[in-house]
């Protein structure tokens, strides 16, 4: 059996389907054939019910009792990489970052002027968000904190330690964290905050991106040396104002 | 210090992984072997050894596959020990029919039913491929086939669930 999409008459569709019902009909048999089409119906309500069958519940995690590791050769996570920092210091010169913004703003008798300052300002607010934690929050947590009409974010997304609603501009916004590689990810999803352009957010040992989506915007921070590309990614998949 | 700092890191990726993949693991199992508490226990060995080998991984974007191909391991390392008799699902254990338990509807139950009872050649892609979203080069690879393979089996084992589905409906 194979996947090969040229001359594809109904019974290659049929065998090509069955095999794998997301596999590329290159060959548009089926946008010609209403046989076909109805099959291929059928085929994907089969597999969304195979995939709800097999999610069986999964009972809590009971961590073994793990052995201590002799180390001498073992290489420090941190000082494999060029240049190292451990996490607790990136999230210290986040709030930093973050406190040295909202102190200017106070003492500037302003209130908190572009997107840019509040996000950071919003930060400030909340540094226990940014403990490094390997506790996912709850479901119905999540579900709580992200509208349905506002993302569809789930665990799949990578494991987010802090979900809750917050206030930017007096509009409501989920506040997450995620625990990057490089230790905890803020993400702030603002579907009232429309942005022209993608805006970059660049501290000593933080670094950021506010993304344009639909008629709001999308903030996400970590550590400078953060891979935020993937985590970008996830999270705009995970968008629903934008469709 | 130094070797302080290591063992710390290296507990702190040990436990997002853990965190991120766990219920794939676990589901995994239990598809595997379709019993709940051997599940667990496969799922407790794999952790250990993933543990003790965490070094070993290096692409952090491998991490899924790298852990369910210890699960799968110790799946088969468990039935060697053991050397257990295949299942009979009309003779189930108390820990076997739990696996079936709690489908939130008589359609989802016979279809769980009809999985269970799949063989292990067709049962194994078709997890991969629908829960863990394996792509059927990614299959091979896991199971050490050819992707003509994997695409073979996967063929049947959706049209036995299909004729199953048909047959209810029937009865």
């Amino acid at each position: 059996m194979s996947q090969a999409t040229e001359n594809m008459n109904c019974t290659d569709y049929k065998e090509a389907l069955t095999a794998d019902p997301g596999f590329n009909d290159a060959s548009g048999h089926a946008q010609t054939c209403a046989d076909c089409q109805v099959f291929s119906a059928e085929m994907l309500a089969l597999n969304e019910k195979i995939a709800a069958a097999l999610e069986i519940p999964v009972p809590a995690l009971v961590m073994p009792e793990l052995p201590v590791i002799e180390t001498d050769n073992v290489v420090s996570l941190s000082s494999r990489r060029v240049v190292s920092k451990p996490a607790w210091f990136a999230i210290a010169a986040t709030v930093l970052l973050a406190a040295v913004v909202g102190i200017r703003m106070t003492g500037m008798g302003t209130s908190y002027g572009t997107l840019q300052e509040q996000v950071l300002a919003h930060v400030d607010h909340e540094p226990s968000a940014l403990l490094p934690s390997t506790t996912p929050v709850s479901d119905r947590q999540l579900r709580s904190a992200v509208p349905n009409d506002v993302a569809s974010m789930s665990h799949e997304a990578g494991l987010i330690t802090y979900a809750q609603s917050c206030s930017i501009n007096g509009k409501d916004v989920p506040h997450l964290v995620m625990q990057g590689a490089r230790g905890p990810i803020t993400i702030l999803l603002m579907p009232h905050e429309k942005v022209a352009e993608a805006t970059t957010l660049d501290g000593v040992n933080i670094k950021g991106i506010i993304l344009p989506v639909g008629n709001g915007s999308v903030a996400i921070i970590g550590d400078r040396e953060e891979q935020l590309d993937p985590v970008k990614q996830n999270v705009l998949d995970s968008v629903m104002w934008s469709t | 210090m130094k070797t302080n700092n290591a063992m710390g890191d290296r507990r702190l990726k040990f436990d997002r992984l853990v965190a991120v993949y766990y219920m794939d693991m676990f589901r995994y199992a239990a598809w595997l072997c379709r019993d709940r508490s051997i599940a667990e226990e496969v799922v407790q060995e794999a952790l250990l050894r993933a543990w003790k080998s965490l070094d070993a991984l290096r692409d952090d974007a491998a991490a899924k596959q790298w852990l369910l191909t210890i699960v799968r391991r110790e799946n088969a390392r468990y039935f060697e020990r053991r050397r257990l008799e295949t299942v009979d699902i009309d003779n189930l254990t108390a820990s076997q029919s739990a696996l079936l338990a709690e489908a939130p509807n008589e359609e989802l139950n016979d279809l769980r039913e009809a999985i269970y009872g799949l063989d292990d050649d067709y049962r194994e892609p078709l997890v991969l491929q629908v829960l863990m979203g394996y792509s059927t080069n990614e299959i091979a690879e896991l199971m050490g086939l050819k992707q003509g393979a994997v695409l073979t089996r996967l063929h049947r084992a959706r049209l036995k669930l299909k004729e199953n589905a048909a047959d209810e409906v029937n009865s």
